[in-house]
């Protein structure tokens, strides 16, 4: 009789600790649905101040990481993650947290983390395969970075794994062509206007070539006409300061330039990756 | 099954379900839970917590609490005029008064209310004598952001220089005493005569060397060239009126920037001294008290 007692007592505690985290995850869930990203924090957060089961712990977790993501907090979000990671929860569980904050530190533009963190899966879940999505994170992350030859190797692997046609649609078969900023600081530092030329900017090099050249006529015509100081002070110094900022200038454009190809690059590459894994 | 058994289980539903039923959460729970956010740092959602709170319905204890924990979130967001609203706000009775007044009075110094913090420090709880030679401390640099030095003499005489919290920053505030007091006295008339006799002189005697020879080549080059000007086409030359009207300018504008310089530096001294203060002021109070 007394052991159908405690067995009874039992039941209705644990039916009232579920009830009560049930309607806590509800409330979270409907302020989530609502757009309430900070009241639906706090909801998730009470989840796991109050409750000790893994899986709602888990899920609670989740909930939050999925705020701050719609919050755009990505790096925040990151941060939050490694915190739940470090908790005991079952290998599967923190496989899928870990995959989120993969998925975040990309968002949040931590691009070297995610290919850290996308390196340590096969280490931590040895037993889990590698998903389409995170192959193409992986990608991605290393295309921002410009490493475009190892991104060239896992887009193969990616296309391999999701079985698709890389002979048409290979986008690394065409590299943009980045231009060298030491080498757009020689030519304008020997022909005057040369290192903007080099960087797509004719018009820039023309001006350039304009300033410096008044500048070293007015010196040239002063010195001529014996005003030798007004040859130094305003010809020469008017070249000099022309020059050296022409040079720092045209190194300025090639790097504007090199930035705006990748760019480019990057945004047609993300579209192809993404098809693959839709 | 007995009656007593009954009746347990009868209380026993009573205890787990009327709560849950009616969702009302005590002031203890949400309090603990607000709290529970600040430690993991998830500032947004402590606040969002504590502004739940009705603060109509709430005990005067328990509005202490609110206050503090509130003022603390926001000390720690660097919101330090809102932070010392309410830490400063916390009443004797609560235990988060001692915390909350040595912090409220740091923000206050802070954004440089240097009257207002003397009047707080003056009161500032000492329960022993590690809190005593703290409260001396920190008056000790009030008192060099104040620039009153015999009054830090006087305040230094509580210093033991032998405390692990405070002994390293009783030193640092003896060396900042001596390095404000040992501060030149520079004056703006004698920079601008000084730059009037050699244009740049002024600022090299302001202290600031470079900017001295940089203020010194362009007033010489549109003098040489004003020179060149007189010399080669005459007084009435366009020549020479314009690099002289230009030597003018640069002349007249490089005494007034050393007068000035003279002023930018002393602000430029007063700081820095004023940051390492504020800073040494700050580490024993988050040794000591930030549990």
């Amino acid at each position: 009789m007394t052991t159908k007692f405690y067995l009874i007592c039992t039941f209705l505690y644990g039916i009232c600790s579920v009830a009560k985290a049930q309607d806590i995850f509800t409330t979270a869930d409907s302020l989530f649905m609502s757009g309430k990203f900070l009241s639906a924090r706090v909801a998730y957060e009470r989840v796991l101040f109050t409750n000790d089961e893994p899986a709602a712990r888990f899920a609670a977790a989740l909930g939050k990481a999925r705020c701050l993501k719609q919050e755009s907090l990505y790096a925040s979000a990151v941060t939050f993650l490694n915190t739940q990671i470090q908790t005991d929860y079952a290998d599967s569980l923190l496989y899928q947290l870990r995959h989120e904050q993969i998925l975040c530190a990309y968002l949040a533009g931590q691009f070297e983390n995610t290919l850290s963190l996308i390196e340590r899966l096969p280490y931590l879940h040895p037993d889990v395969s590698e998903t389409p999505l995170l192959m193409a994170v992986q990608v991605l992350a290393l295309n921002e970075l410009q490493r475009w030859n190892e991104a060239a190797i896992a887009y193969r692997a990616l296309a391999i794994h999701v079985h698709a046609d890389t002979t048409h649609l290979n986008p690394y078969q065409q590299l943009p062509h980045l231009k060298s900023e030491k080498k757009a600081q020689l030519l304008s530092t020997f022909i005057p206007g040369a290192g903007q030329l080099y960087a797509g900017k004719p018009g820039e090099a023309a001006l350039s070539i304009v300033v410096q050249s008044a500048g070293l006529y007015f010196g040239i015509t002063s010195f001529l006409q014996s005003y030798y100081l007004s040859a130094w002070g305003i010809g020469a110094g008017l070249f000099g300061s022309f020059h050296m900022g022409g040079v720092r200038r045209a190194q300025i454009l090639v790097k504007q330039l090199n930035q705006k190809r990748a760019s480019t690059f990057n945004v047609q590459t993300r579209k192809q990756v993404l098809e693959l894994v839709k | 099954m007995t009656n007593f058994h009954y009746w347990l289980l009868l209380v026993t539903i009573e205890f787990l379900t009327i709560p849950a039923l009616c969702q009302t959460t005590s002031f203890s729970q949400e309090w603990k839970f607000a709290h529970y956010l600040s430690d993991k740092e998830a500032t947004d959602e402590a606040t969002f917590v504590l502004q739940a709170f009705d603060k109509q319905s709430l005990t005067d204890s328990q509005r202490d609490s609110v206050a503090y924990l509130t003022g603390w979130l926001a000390y720690r967001e660097k919101l330090l005029s809102e932070a010392s609203d309410h830490l400063l706000a916390v009443s004797p009775s609560s235990p988060f008064y001692l915390k909350s007044r040595y912090f409220g009075a740091y923000c206050l110094a802070f954004q440089r209310q240097y009257d207002s913090t003397n009047a707080i420090m003056q009161h500032l709880p000492v329960p022993d004598s590690t809190l005593l030679e703290l409260r001396a401390f920190e008056q000790g640099g009030l008192a060099l952001l104040q620039r009153q030095y015999e009054r830090y003499d006087t305040l230094r005489q509580h210093f033991s220089y032998s405390s692990y919290a405070l002994s390293a920053e009783e030193k640092r505030m003896d060396a900042y005493r001596l390095g404000l007091q040992s501060r030149k006295h520079r004056s703006p008339v004698l920079a601008g005569l000084l730059s009037a006799a050699i244009p740049g002189l002024g600022k090299v005697y302001a202290g600031k060397s470079k900017q001295g020879i940089a203020a010194f080549l362009p007033v010489l080059t549109m003098g040489l060239l004003a020179w060149e000007g007189y010399r080669k086409d005459g007084p009435a030359s366009l020549r020479f009126l314009g690099f002289g009207s230009l030597f003018t300018v640069f002349y007249v504008g490089n005494i007034w920037g050393s007068t000035l310089a003279v002023k930018v530096r002393r602000d430029e001294f007063n700081r820095g001294y004023d940051n390492k203060i504020l800073f040494d002021m700050h580490i024993p109070l988050r040794n000591l008290l930030s549990r």
